[in-house]
């Protein structure tokens, strides 16, 4: 059988990049997790997602969500642009590029990961906010207005 | 002149997005599709310091801070009416109807002295303001404030929670700051919604399964009746995805 190429674009077979990694063994580098963890996403496989959190986020995951956002995103490609690691510490920014809804998107982070009983861990992240979807609607002249008064919008301020 | 109201039972009000209070949304979950919806109260607005204490205080990248509230809501387009709605305009439930409901006209959002424009009835909706209805206002104080009362008293109870909410997704949503950014810069403001699984999940709540059990449902039938009105193709959207979200956490084990 011929391996294919790893969805984390590193340019190695899945059988000897996130293969194992998803299978359970432990990452070697923040990187190969922070790796690991967006093929998990390409791959429909959550378990490792929500594994692979540290402690104290792990009751923050909301799975339902993710696994929405799992299947719904057209995973195309990670960057990672920068990976730190100072002992059982680690940083990794990356950019992960995916459609959505017809639409081009970006998912601009940058991430920290622990190790904790020779497991790296993600323990946080910092979202750049371009690129990201938005969920801002504009206010329909009925809608009510977003002053708080209860009136509608076209009654109030957008009178 | 003293304002006068009575309502006339015409069910025009009934339409759309209606907020609940977090004991109403959870009491009604097997009626309403729920979502949590946004709105910033700038602070030169007359609400100001009430929204601050039934929301939370959120400073934006521009370093102004805002009020914004987080209402739990029964998430319906603006003409759709609520599902409680009979066809002879009456309430279905009545006598269990949410505080929102019991409390209109007024609104508890707002300062008891600062409601006496919400009792203008709204185009098209046949609210009585005549000289034969009673009156319900005077001197800046509500007469019956028993439902005012009580409403805001649950506001203000939940509170709270909201700002433990705000919190959850000022930290794992950070984007959401710049939304709320551009709602505040806006002359027409806008709102925002999340769904009701990242309000399960940040609140930890222990009935979240039966929550979403009871939602997934609804929006899944919400999903469908707006799947072909181009107009309603991001309400689509969110009802499609969260029956999704909803039908996952009622499963969970
Ligand atoms: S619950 Fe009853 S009073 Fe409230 S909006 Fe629905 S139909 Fe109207
Ligand atoms: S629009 Fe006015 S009269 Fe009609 S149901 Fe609402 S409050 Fe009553
Ligand atoms: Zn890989
Ligand atoms: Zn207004």
């Amino acid at each position: 059988m011929t391996s294919s190429a790893c969805p984390c674009c590193s340019g190695l077979p899945f059988e000897t990049c996130c293969g194992p990694i998803l299978a359970g063994a432990p990452a070697a580098t923040a990187e190969a997790l922070m790796r690991s963890r967006y093929t998990a996403f390409v791959r429909h496989d959550l378990d490792h997602v929500e594994r692979t959190h540290a402690p104290e986020i792990r009751e923050d995951f909301n799975r339902a969500e993710a696994e929405r956002v799992a299947e719904e995103c057209d995973w195309q490609r990670l960057d990672v642009l920068r990976a730190t690691e100072e002992g059982d510490e680690g940083t990794v920014e990356f950019l992960i590029h995916f459609r959505r809804d017809g639409q081009d998107m970006r998912h601009h982070e940058r991430a920290s990961f622990r190790r904790i009983d020779g497991q790296w861990l993600y323990s946080a992240g910092e979202v750049n906010p371009k690129g990201e979807p938005r969920r801002v609607v504009k206010v329909g002249r009925n809608e009510p207005c977003p002053c708080g008064s209860g009136k509608k919008f076209k009654a109030c301020c957008g009178r | 002149m003293e304002p006068r109201f009575a309502c006339t039972a015409c069910g025009k009000c009934c339409h759309g997005l209606l907020p609940l209070t977090l004991t109403d949304a959870v009491a009604h979950a097997v009626r309403f599709p729920l979502a949590l919806v946004w709105t910033v109260v700038r602070s030169n607005a007359k609400s100001y310091d009430l929204a601050t204490r039934l929301g939370t205080s959120v400073r934006l990248p521009n370093r102004k801070t805002v009020a914004v509230l987080i209402q739990p809501s029964a998430y319906l387009p603006n003409h759709f009416p609520c599902p409680a709605l009979q066809p002879d305009n009456l309430c279905g439930i009545h006598s269990d109807k949410p505080s929102r409901c019991r409390t209109m006209p007024f609104y508890p959002y707002r300062e008891e002295k600062d409601q006496a424009d919400l009792l203008v009835p709204r185009k098209g909706w046949e609210c009585d303001v005549s000289a034969e209805a009673p009156v319900v206002y005077r001197n800046h104080a509500i007469l019956d404030r028993t439902n005012f009362d009580r409403e805001r008293a649950e506001l203000l109870e939940q509170a709270p929670v909201m700002r433990t909410y705000a919190d959850y997704v000022l930290k794992y949503m950070p984007w959401i700051v710049n939304d709320l950014a551009k709602m505040a810069a806006a002359p027409a403001g806008g709102k925002l919604v999340t769904s009701l699984s990242s309000f399960l999940t940040a609140t930890r709540r222990t009935d979240a399964r039966e929550l979403a059990a009871a939602q997934a449902p609804l929006m899944q039938a919400m999903a469908e009746r707006t799947r072909t009105d181009p107009a309603l193709a991001d309400l689509h959207k969110n009802y499609a995805g969260w029956a999704k979200e909803m039908e996952r956490l009622a499963q969970r084990p």
